[in-house]
């Protein structure tokens, strides 16, 4: 269990490659892979264009919101040493919910590719902003996130209202639809407009790697090892807002990725919370990546929506770390 | 600034208060700890020895008076530099993943980086606590007295120049407790400033130079074990009669009934 499997991860790291091509072969027509990768970005065949301009901005938007749910999870682990903590506990993702959500319902006259997704990270942003404000100066890790769970109610609460006063059917369903997430006709513009968000976001995560580290001992030894700034938490919380936020504007609420990717991936990093961040990257990436083939590639008369998929494999996986625990290994 | 190990440190506390809540835990304290010296501190529960070591480690920010590195204002030092001077081990330390042993040992070595000799500190550490057997063993599945003992390697295992540790010798064996202290004791030896909370009487007697007693966050009486260490001054502090029985300076402490003790 503690032996650093190195070769483990290169796995990770090997596997990221032939999912994106798994990925980029699926699809309801079957594309020739070999002649449209040579006609390049602006090739004109109909191969090309599915495969440059739809294909690959969703698979590569799948690799980044993975990432960036799985980054996000490590951190909110570690900052809480809580295994059970995930990064929507902060709020972000309800922030960036009920925006859509009330977008959905007045917004659709400025309907753009991308104003929803802006809009969207603002919301993360804001409530964020709100996190911090209810926690207070100088708010310990443990009080951020009382702060951050009080807030996530109270939007929750916010998006239910909003779905009960739903202007019609349509937009009720519509809405319901973009909460389960899904990666499906999104394009180049809300991968360029999520990238930075997301670069920013792993930025402000990976910079706290050590602080994580020492917290592993609790609050007192890290602040005798040099991290009794009260600036980390608030870095962390930037952190998810901008990476969560942002996966979450562009592709809905995917639920369980957050909390069972660390897990995966906890032994292969020998416990350690600052590798964690960035293997739990790659391990949300490529989980991601799989969910959404398997969503592209079961048919039915409605689009599996990747939000059900994370949930249906992650629920079993709770299920797994509570039998573990009653075998008495924690909790 | 910049401090070597070899240098050595003498911190002082200087009218030092903390308030918690509306408590105040720690009341004017003056006390100087110097290089070469093994100082323990003691009294009854909640007489302020944690916090003490909390504000001098620098984890708690004193609400009063400041401390003092070596006549430098402590309190204005950059976290990782004060870090570096000073290496802390509170009371109780849970560690939140399985860790093995030798890791949450290196986590001791955050402060400076990466040392190119990290990997024999780590060993040389474990060895100092008896600990090599179970390096490998995630630190969820150590007793209670082996994970003491891997948490105090992780406090020896940097280069600071002040040690504190919060009653390192609780849940470890006699063997253990003995052969801590006599590291402890050959760390002050070689210059180290070393401060132990420790509730064992007859160890902090037998191996310490100096003694702080503290009642209610305020220094009853600092001194040579055998000035500090006597049945009035116990008598007051713990509320206990005891009897000190000193043999080539190892003291035998043994308490011997409850006094009426005033409430304060």
């Amino acid at each position: 269990m503690l032996k650093h499997n190195k070769s483990a991860v290169f796995l990770l790291i090997a596997a990221l490659p032939v999912a994106l091509i798994g990925a980029l072969g699926s699809g309801p027509v079957s594309v020739d892979l070999v002649s449209a990768l040579a006609e390049g970005w602006g090739g004109q065949s109909s191969d090309a264009v599915i495969l440059w301009q739809l294909r690959l901005p969703r698979a590569l938007l799948a690799l980044l919101v993975g990432a960036a749910l799985g980054m996000g999870g490590a951190a909110m682990q570690g900052m809480l040493r809580n295994p059970l903590a995930e990064p929507a506990l902060l709020g972000v993702s309800s922030g960036a919910a009920l925006v859509a959500v009330l977008f959905l319902y007045y917004g659709t006259a400025w309907k753009s590719g991308w104003l929803l997704q802006a809009l969207a990270i603002g919301g993360a942003f804001s409530a964020a902003a709100a996190v911090w404000l209810l926690a207070g100066r100088g708010a310990s890790a443990g009080r951020l996130v009382l702060a951050g769970v009080a807030i996530n109610a109270f939007l929750s609460a916010l998006i239910a209202l909003a779905l009960n006063y739903a202007p019609s059917m349509f937009a009720m369903q519509e809405v319901v639809f973009w909460l389960m997430g899904s990666l499906a006709n999104r394009g180049w513009d809300q991968l360029l407009l999520a990238l930075p968000f997301l670069g920013l976001g792993a930025v402000c995560l990976f910079f706290t790697r050590n602080y994580l580290r020492a917290l592993a001992l609790g609050e007192d030894s890290a602040a005798s090892l040099g991290f009794q700034s009260r600036m980390y938490p608030f870095i962390i919380l930037l952190g998810i807002a901008s990476a969560v936020g942002g996966a979450v504007a562009v592709a809905g609420t995917i639920g369980f990725v957050g909390l069972v990717v660390p897990h995966l991936v906890r032994p292969l990093v020998r416990q350690d919370p600052a590798k964690l961040l960035w293997v739990s990257a790659l391990a949300g990436a490529l989980l991601l990546l799989l969910a959404d083939i398997l969503v592209i590639n079961v048919v039915g008369a409605q689009e599996l929506r990747i939000g059900a998929v994370t949930a249906f494999i992650g629920a079993p996986f709770f299920f797994w770390l509570i039998v573990n625990a009653r075998r008495g290994q924690w909790l | 600034m910049s401090y070597t190990a070899e240098q050595g440190i003498e911190a002082a506390c200087i009218a030092l208060g903390l308030q918690r809540g509306r408590k105040n835990v720690l009341r004017s304290v003056d006390c100087t700890f110097k290089p070469y010296e093994l100082t323990a501190v003691v009294g009854p529960n909640g007489a302020g020895k944690s916090s003490l070591l909390q504000c001098l480690s620098g984890v708690q920010r004193p609400s009063a008076g400041r401390i003092v590195f070596n006549g430098e204002d402590a309190g204005r030092l950059a976290a990782s530099q004060r870090a570096r001077l000073g290496a802390f081990l509170p009371q109780s330390e849970t560690p939140a993943w399985s860790l093995c042993a030798a890791d949450m040992v290196a986590l001791g070595l955050l402060p400076w980086g990466r040392l190119p000799d990290r990997e024999q500190r780590v060993q040389q550490a474990l060895l100092l606590v008896d600990a090599q057997a179970f390096a490998e063993r995630p630190v969820t599945q150590l007793s209670g007295g082996e994970l003491r003992r891997v948490q105090l390697a992780r406090l020896l295992v940097g280069r600071a120049p002040l040690l504190i540790a919060d009653e390192p010798t609780a849940a470890l064996d006699i063997r253990h407790q003995l052969q801590l202290m006599q590291n402890f004791r050959s760390l002050a030896d070689s210059g180290k400033t070393v401060v132990l909370a420790l509730h064992d009487l007859s160890l902090a007697a037998r191996f310490c130079d100096r003694i702080l007693l503290m009642l209610d966050g305020a220094l009853l009486a600092q001194g040579a074990p055998q000035a500090v260490l006597t049945p009035s001054l116990i008598g007051e502090a713990y509320g206990v009669s005891c009897e000190f029985r000193w043999r080539d300076g190892i003291a035998d402490f043994v308490p011997l009934d409850l006094l009426r003790k005033s409430s304060g």
